[in-house]
């Protein structure tokens, strides 16, 4: 059963890109100064084989993920919604990297108002 | 046995117009109140044409003009009674007069913005009124870190034919209709 949870920010979503390899993690989600952010929603499909994606902040060497490695399984479509994500609230741009090159990530996410 | 309906500006939940017909209005503009009659009303739905882009390709950080609204003038001996809801992720001000802010503190000016609906869905906080010619303008501010596509406003509310109440009733004598509904058409400064 969904969980209803009370809003706290407005609902953004990234752009769909292809994860970079490991070791060069590229922003995913670009939030705004002075805001936070939630992941609510991952959307994931491979076609250049299984894959280990990794999402967290800092780019490319200084990259470090916040939630356990997700699988993605070669030509099935991965979705992970609100109720399985973790509650990470961040104040940093969401980054990804992936163990292979062309992963095609997106994500969904409640961004929370500044000062 | 039926009441009567409690009607006030800024009233909270769905908007709801603010007096009845045939009642009596005290519009504040040009730092006095003006007095009328209330003789039909009637509804201004949320639509596109009362939508305005304040900004299509508004770049991160920056501001827009300070625009005139003349998609909510009023004619002649009408007022309108409107409320809005920023559909992007802008930060908007209205101002009442182009250089008079509403929604005013002494320090600093509270905006329009997307976060609002959480708290405010029917959008009352920001109620506001356009008497006759005089404009509301708007300026919206871009705050993300990126550019927007667009910075639109959407406005809904009711539009208010009236007739001149005139002598005796004035505010500068103090000489004051019996019962009365204050409408804040401009800034008081």
């Amino acid at each position: 059963m969904p969980s209803h949870l009370i809003p706290r920010g407005i609902r953004k979503v990234s752009p769909l890109i292809a994860a970079p390899v490991v070791g060069a993690a590229a922003v995913l989600y670009q939030l705004t100064a002075n805001r936070t952010v939630i992941i609510r929603k991952i959307m994931c499909y491979s076609n250049v084989g299984n894959c280990n994606v990794f999402i967290g902040a800092g780019l490319a060497g200084a990259f470090a993920a916040f939630m356990p490695t997700l699988y993605v399984v070669n030509l099935f479509d991965a979705e992970w919604t609100e109720d399985e994500i973790p509650e990470i609230e961040v104040a940093a741009d969401i980054t990804v990297e992936s163990s292979i090159v062309g992963c095609q990530v997106m994500i969904e996410v409640e961004e929370i108002a500044g000062v | 046995m039926p009441q009567l309906p409690q009607l006030y500006p800024y009233k909270p939940g769905p908007i709801e117009y603010i007096v009845m017909p045939g009642e009596t209005v005290g519009i504040w503009v040009n730092k006095v109140y003006e007095f009328f009659k209330v003789l039909y009303i009637e509804g201004l739905p949320r639509s596109r044409p009362i939508t305005i882009d304040l900004g299509a390709a508004l770049a991160a950080g920056a501001a827009t003009a300070i625009t005139q609204l003349t998609l909510l003038e009023m004619p002649d001996l009408e007022f309108g009674q409107f409320r809005a809801e920023v559909l992007d992720d802008a930060e908007v001000i209205l101002y009442q007069g182009r250089a008079d802010q509403r929604h005013k503190l002494h320090t600093t000016v509270a905006t329009y913005n997307r976060f609002q609906r959480q708290e405010d869905p029917d959008g009352h906080m920001g109620e506001f009124y356009v008497y006759e010619d005089n404009y509301a303008f708007m300026q919206a501010i871009n705050n993300t870190d990126y550019a927007l596509l667009h910075a639109r406003v959407i406005f809904w509310g009711f539009r208010y034919v009236l007739q001149e109440l005139g002598p005796p009733y004035s505010w500068s004598k103090q000489v004051l209709p019996d019962n009365w509904t204050r409408v804040p058409a401009t800034a008081h400064l």
